[in-house]
């Protein structure tokens, strides 16, 4: 670090005055990545009750039989056209009361279906705007490799933000309940990202943390590949997935899964399954791996079964005995995503998540207030930001739209970056004030659109259907209540001593 | 655990929370006998975890904890905000927020800072990881994820440390022989 000031204590006026310099220099560096991920990730939370609102009109149940499920695996492979792969099959759940069937052909296409509690196909799964956004924020929809390391990065970033941030603020926590709004707009900002910065600390490290090593997994796992097993990177996925039965792809019936789910019903009779994969269904190799909920209060809770083409149980592990590493690698997608401890928690993940998207584009707004207190403003980068903050929400609503109307991935994504594109253009035309507004405007506009058109044409079947368009219209009055009606906040006085702080 | 018992368990923990929170808050705005109210809040907020763990299980109450703590914290600081004059904005700003440290501008050095935060830090936090995971006793499991999970955490620690630090030729020494030996180390001895 810079030289300390001789005497001065930890951290010397010196050391934070680097840090902050780090800490401004890489939230800048990042920002509009760390801004779109954090709100994607915000609004992914609820991506099983996107996944429902989807789907309002299938219907419900709470369990699935070995039969149903048997009947439903065969139909959808009697639709498949060409060779099939794998075949995933995720059991009816509380967050999502049917069964997804998704057959995986060996050209790398996918479809899924859903079926009903008899195992007959019912129709394809609509799953767009849930799959438009989840890989949106786990790859930005670009290739799996090179999208999950940016994503993965971006993690990192994060993560280093939040130590520059605590070192670079050395009042951070004796300031931890300031909050004084009005006056200027620069320490206004300073008191929002510092206040959520410090009271979302444990969760932003959380996210961050999980975030980065899901996103850096492929190079991690390919460095220590390359590094102790002489580059076979398929030794190092070995270690946690269950061994797969020879290769063998002489044809074969499809695999009976039947007996499998009566063997699973006597090994844990309070157990659930969750999901059961099929590999090379109809080769002579193929095989089944089944992960059973087993009922605990572990955050993981997987039981994962295997077994090979004559239902004879290959592989067991139970998550009572797993070890530390397994038990990590188990929790990391529940406490990424907010996924452990039902609706509570990911309302709770959705308001510090979205603190934390305050915090990535407040970080920015704290440099251009700076700059123009300095007297070296940039209007430039003010437009650009303000159209990036504001075209985000209009783009991810305009893909959302979109959605209602086809049920592939491809033109939501056409649509949102066109309207992203089209919002940055409309930076280099209007002011940033006006760009806000209009932001806020469609955004609040399309939402409360968005909420009645889903409900007119595909029905309120779903109670969460219903509830997620209430929702999306709230948030949209909300919006349009920002720029409509002038808050009038009431007046605290600011005590003399806190004022003197 | 039904729905009405992991309600209950909620209320329960984000109201100890809250009230753990409030407590600091007095702490904070008292001039003196600010002590009891710091323990007292410090330890509704220890209480709110203990309490989750024990009605939600370890893990899931743990982690339910410290989120719900963050919402409660953030309420009690929203609950509490003042409006600051227009006129106090000067005033207040010249008793706050230090200015970033004002460097030379030298295009070698940037490059530099910036390879060091960026790929020069992943191998190094790389070689860390992948030393731990070579050389830590455990199942192999745990010597992979933990190594795994000291990527990120190292490389995010380096990036936040070089791009800081004025004496870039250090940090430039520190992370390469990081890396040399970190990776040395791993090549060493292979995974076992």
């Amino acid at each position: 670090m810079t030289k300390g000031t001789k005497g001065a204590g930890f951290p010397s006026a010196d050391l934070v005055r680097a840090v902050l310099k780090g800490h401004s220099g890489l939230g800048l560096a990042f920002a509009a990545l760390l801004y779109l991920i954090c709100l994607t990730g915000t609004i992914a939370v609820f991506a099983n009750e996107f996944q429902r609102w989807e789907n309002p009109a299938v219907k419900h149940m709470e369990t699935m039989s070995g039969e149903a499920a048997q009947a439903a695996y065969r139909a959808a492979l009697d639709r498949a056209e060409g060779s099939v792969e794998h075949v995933l099959i995720i059991m009816p759940s509380e967050d999502r009361p049917w069964p997804t069937i998704r057959v995986d052909a060996k050209d790398g296409s996918q479809i899924s279906w859903v079926a009903d509690n008899a195992g007959r196909i019912t129709g394809k799964v609509r799953e767009g705007w849930t799959q438009f956004l989840t890989r949106l924020h786990i790859n930005l929809h670009l290739p799996r490799s090179w999208g999950g390391f940016i994503v993965g990065l971006t993690g990192v970033a994060l993560l280093s933000s939040l130590i520059s941030g605590v070192l670079a603020h050395p009042r951070i926590f004796r300031d931890a309940f300031h909050l004084r709004l009005g006056g200027s707009r620069r320490l206004q900002e300073a008191d929002l990202h510092n206040r959520i910065g410090v009271w979302g600390l444990p969760f932003h490290l959380i996210v961050s943390l999980t975030g980065a090593l899901l996103g850096l997994s492929t190079i991690i796992i390919g460095a220590l590949g390359m590094a102790v097993f002489q580059g076979d990177t398929a030794k190092v996925y070995a270690i946690f997935t269950p061994p797969h039965p020879a290769e063998d792809a002489r044809p074969a019936p499809p695999l009976d899964l039947r007996p499998m789910f009566a063997q699973i019903a006597a090994r844990a009779p309070r157990g659930r399954i969750s999901y059961l994969a099929v590999e090379h269904p109809a080769e002579v190799g193929g095989a089944a791996m089944f992960e059973v909920d087993d009922g605990s209060s572990r955050l993981a809770n997987a039981d994962s079964y295997a077994f090979d083409r004559q239902g004879k149980l290959y592989h067991e592990q139970k998550a009572a005995q797993n070890n530390v590493g397994q038990q990590i690698l188990g929790s990391l997608g529940p406490l990424h995503f907010g996924w452990f401890g039902g609706g509570s928690v990911k309302i709770a993940y959705s308001l510090l998540g979205l603190g934390l998207t305050y915090l990535a584009a407040g970080g920015v707004t704290i440099w251009l207030a700076r700059r123009r207190d300095k007297g070296r403003p940039a209007p430039g980068w003010e437009r650009v930001w303000t159209a990036l903050v504001w075209g985000q929400p209009v783009a991810l609503t305009c893909a959302a739209f979109a959605a209602l109307f086809t049920p592939s991935v491809m033109p939501l994504i056409w649509a949102w970056a066109a309207v992203g594109i089209g919002a940055l253009i409309a930076a280099a035309l209007f002011p940033s004030a006006i760009v806000s507004q209009a932001g806020r405007a469609i955004t609040g506009t399309l939402l409360i659109v968005l909420a009645a058109v889903h409900s007119a044409f595909f029905g309120t079947g779903d109670s969460m259907a219903l509830i997620v368009d209430g929702a999306l219209g709230l948030t949209g009055f909300i919006l349009l209540a920002t720029l409509i009606l002038r808050i009038s906040v009431p007046q605290k006085a600011v005590p003399a001593e806190r004022r003197r702080a | 655990m039904s729905p009405e018992a992991h309600f209950t368990a909620v209320t329960l923990i984000l109201g100890n929370s809250a009230a753990g929170a409030w407590m600091l808050r007095r702490a904070w705005s008292r001039k003196a006998g600010k002590a009891p109210w710091r323990w007292a809040g410090l330890c509704m907020l220890l209480l709110a975890i203990i309490l989750a763990a024990s009605m939600l299980g370890n893990g899931r109450g743990t982690f339910t904890a410290l989120t719900l703590i963050g919402v409660a914290g953030l309420g009690v600081v929203a609950s509490g905000y003042t409006i600051r004059p227009a006129k106090a904005g000067r005033a207040a700003r010249e008793g706050l927020a230090p200015e970033p440290a004002e460097r030379v501008p030298s295009a070698w050095r940037t490059t530099l800072r910036w390879s060091l935060a960026g790929p020069i830090g992943l191998v190094a936090a790389m070689s860390l990881g992948i030393s731990y995971a070579v050389w830590a006793p455990g199942e192999a499991q745990t010597r992979l994820l933990i190594g795994g999970l000291i990527v990120p955490l190292a490389w995010g620690g380096a990036m936040a440390w070089t791009l800081a630090d004025s004496r870039i030729l250090r940090a430039t020494a520190v992370l390469v022989g990081t890396a040399i030996v970190g990776f040395g180390a791993a090549m060493l001895r292979g995974f076992a």
